[in-house]
């Protein structure tokens, strides 16, 4: 077993690290927290030293990258600036359905744009009524000749206003199986048809999330992604990823919580020593270090088997819910041993608190996450 | 432009630990590019990108230098080729012996124009190989250069001096020490990095250069030694603005700083 990186993955990740903190700083992250501004500048400079083309195929502007080392740049980007960790994160998903389903225009057209550093493709699935029920959605596609007119309401469209395209899902309700039912289409956000809602949330404040109101949008019929009516197993197809990518940023931001705590906790005099002098402290500390320890551990054995060719069905879902819950866990104990002081909007520890506490719902909620994994290891012991 | 950019292998500083006799130890330091040489690599790649030509990375020092990931590191900062010449003899070089080398491995690239380096080494900071380099091969040799610019066949060079800046027209070949902001140093991308591994090495020795005794040092380290730790104070001052500085100007006397 070799927990060593390749050189590779040793330098791009030195160089995204002192890239970050040039176009990145945590004081620009604070500011555009407390603003509410989403980094574009920061973004760019991503596309610009070419870490958004990891992954894209060459021909279209990218570079070859393996699952280990997009989780390692999730990571990083979590640590240093976990807002654009989400961003990219959250693009995982929609950019890899283009590659895998988009037709070559589509291709050409998005993942080109992505790499020269356009917003990743909002997803647009979730609706007032189909949360984690997904396939409960009732956005409709109706076909006039060379064009589609779709009809619906999305929620949780995050970054959809500011994104050039959403990869809005509907269903066909002639369809008697929902999963059977369900369509992927490329939607420009200026299409006439489209109203955005910005919605308030307790965290991700640079990262906009909105209520998309669809009514009327006509576009070409060819902005069809994929087969019409597979939409649900190619959206599928890609979510294992994208939690992952999740799972790293999560990461990311635990360790920074984590440094934080023990600067801290080496700073900070009370009766007379440094907190960090007192075992009380050392054991919150300690238990800090080996949850993010184990999330490192989980994570990248998630990325290996990935890039092995193996399934990941069950295992992706544990590990997101270990992950969501560990990190969130270790966010609250920075907060924790910061005292007042965590709890001060002037610190980072309360952003990572707050924007962590989706993780846990984003991507898949817990308890969804618990009904992936329990029926796989009982059809797993069946089987065995 | 045929450029020949001298880059120091060393420690990373963040790396040194101090042991409780207070002697350093290095065994556990990273080993990077000297902080100081990236903008002299920058300055080349961009000399190049404007004018044509090449530029070869050179770095002398211990065989600890002829690894994988420091020459992958150095090449996927733009560099077309690299050589190195790695010899224990040259552990603990003093600028003398490392301007003596790096001249002699110019010389025997041969044909060069222009050689760049950064202002100082980031472990020593003498500021001395530079200069002794561009001595060593007779050639104009200035420091302090915050910009270059090719002019026909000389260059115009901008130094920065403390309280001027001087222009001068620079003849070729000559050798020029860069300033930190004269560029800042582009970050090497996947494709860069990828490319690195796939660009020519040359590994010379002290022989391949006819140096095979190394060369005599001109100054010799008795010791090295980090100060002693100073305990910090933890005074914390309160009161309005005159009541604080009276109190700090109070505890500066007190410690014989005023």
């Amino acid at each position: 077993m070799d927990f060593k990186w390749t050189e590779e993955q040793e330098l791009l990740i030195q160089s995204l690290e002192e890239l970050l903190q040039r176009e990145a700083p945590e004081s620009l992250m604070a500011e555009l927290d407390a603003k509410h501004e989403f980094p574009f500048k920061s973004w760019q400079a991503l596309a610009d030293n070419g870490i958004l083309a990891l992954g894209i195929p060459e021909e279209y502007g990218g570079v070859p990258a393996d699952i280990t080392t997009l989780t390692l740049v999730c990571e990083t980007l979590g640590k240093y600036a976990l807002p654009l960790g989400i961003i990219y994160s959250l693009g995982i998903i929609t950019i890899r359905d283009i590659i895998q389903f988009g037709s070559e225009e589509i291709k050409a057209e998005v993942l080109g744009g992505f790499v020269r550093g356009d917003l990743p493709v909002a997803l647009g699935i979730t609706e007032p009524q189909a949360g984690s029920d997904a396939a409960a959605m009732k956005a409709t596609a109706q076909i006039d000749g060379d064009d589609v007119i779709l009809n619906g309401q999305k929620m949780y469209c995050t970054l959809s206003k500011i994104a050039k395209y959403i990869l809005f899902m509907t269903r066909d309700s002639q369809g008697a199986n929902p999963y059977a039912s369900i369509s992927m289409w490329l939607l420009p956000t200026d299409t006439p048809g489209l109203r955005f809602n910005l919605l308030n949330k307790v965290g991700w404040w640079t990262v906009p999330t909105y209520e998309v109101f669809i009514e009327n949008a006509r576009v070409p019929r060819k902005n069809l992604v994929g087969q019409y009516n597979s939409g649900w197993p190619q959206l599928m197809a890609n979510f294992e990823i994208e939690r992952l990518a999740l799972c790293a940023a999560s990461v990311g931001a635990a360790e920074a919580a984590l440094d934080d705590s023990l600067s801290y906790a080496n700073r900070r005099v009370q009766f007379g020593n440094p907190i960090g002098s007192y075992q009380a402290v050392q054991h919150i500390l300690t238990d800090m270090a080996i949850k993010n320890e184990n999330m490192r551990n989980y994570i990248y054995k998630i990325a290996w088997m990935m890039d092995q060719g193996m399934s990941v069905r069950h295992e992706h879902a544990m590990c997101k819910l270990y992950v969501a819950r560990a990190a969130c866990e270790v966010t609250d104990s920075a907060m924790q041993i910061m005292g007042g002081l965590g709890y001060m909007m002037d610190h980072r520890v309360q952003r990572l608190w707050r924007d962590i506490r989706l993780m846990r719902i984003g991507g898949g909620t817990d308890e969804i996450m618990y009904n992936i994994a329990g029926p796989q290891l009982l059809k797993q012991a069946r089987k065995g | 432009m045929k450029i020949v950019v001298c880059a120091k292998l060393a420690p990373d500083a963040s790396d040194i630990e101090v042991r409780s006799d207070g002697t350093i130890s290095l065994e556990r330091a990273e080993w990077r590019i000297g902080s100081f040489d990236l903008q002299a690599i920058e300055a080349a790649v961009r000399l190049r990108e404007l004018n044509g030509g090449s530029v070869t990375a050179l770095s002398v020092g211990p065989l600890r230098i002829n690894n994988s990931k420091l020459r992958k590191d150095l090449l996927s900062r733009g560099p077309d080729e690299l050589v190195l010449v790695a010899d224990d003899k040259l552990l603990n070089a003093d600028t003398s012996v490392t301007a003596r080398v790096l001249a002699a491995a110019v010389q025997k690239i041969g044909g060069i124009d222009l050689v760049l380096t950064g202002e100082g080494s980031s472990d020593l900071y003498f500021q001395q190989a530079g200069l002794q380099l561009g001595e060593l091969l007779e050639q104009p040799v200035f420091n302090a250069v915050s910009r270059i610019e090719a002019a026909g066949g000389s260059l115009n060079v901008e130094r920065s001096l403390e309280n001027e800046t001087e222009v001068l027209d620079v003849p070729l070949p000559a050798v020029l020490a860069v300033t930190t902001d004269i560029h800042t140093p582009r970050l090497p991308n996947m494709k860069e990095i990828l490319l690195a591994s796939r660009k020519p090495v040359l590994e010379w020795t002290l022989e391949d250069l006819a140096l095979a005794d190394g060369e005599k040092q001109r100054v010799e380290t008795v010791s090295l030694r980090a100060p002693h730790p100073v305990e910090r104070k933890r005074i914390l001052i309160e009161g309005s603005a005159e009541e604080a500085a009276e109190a700090l100007t109070a505890y500066l006397s007190k410690e014989g700083v005023l």
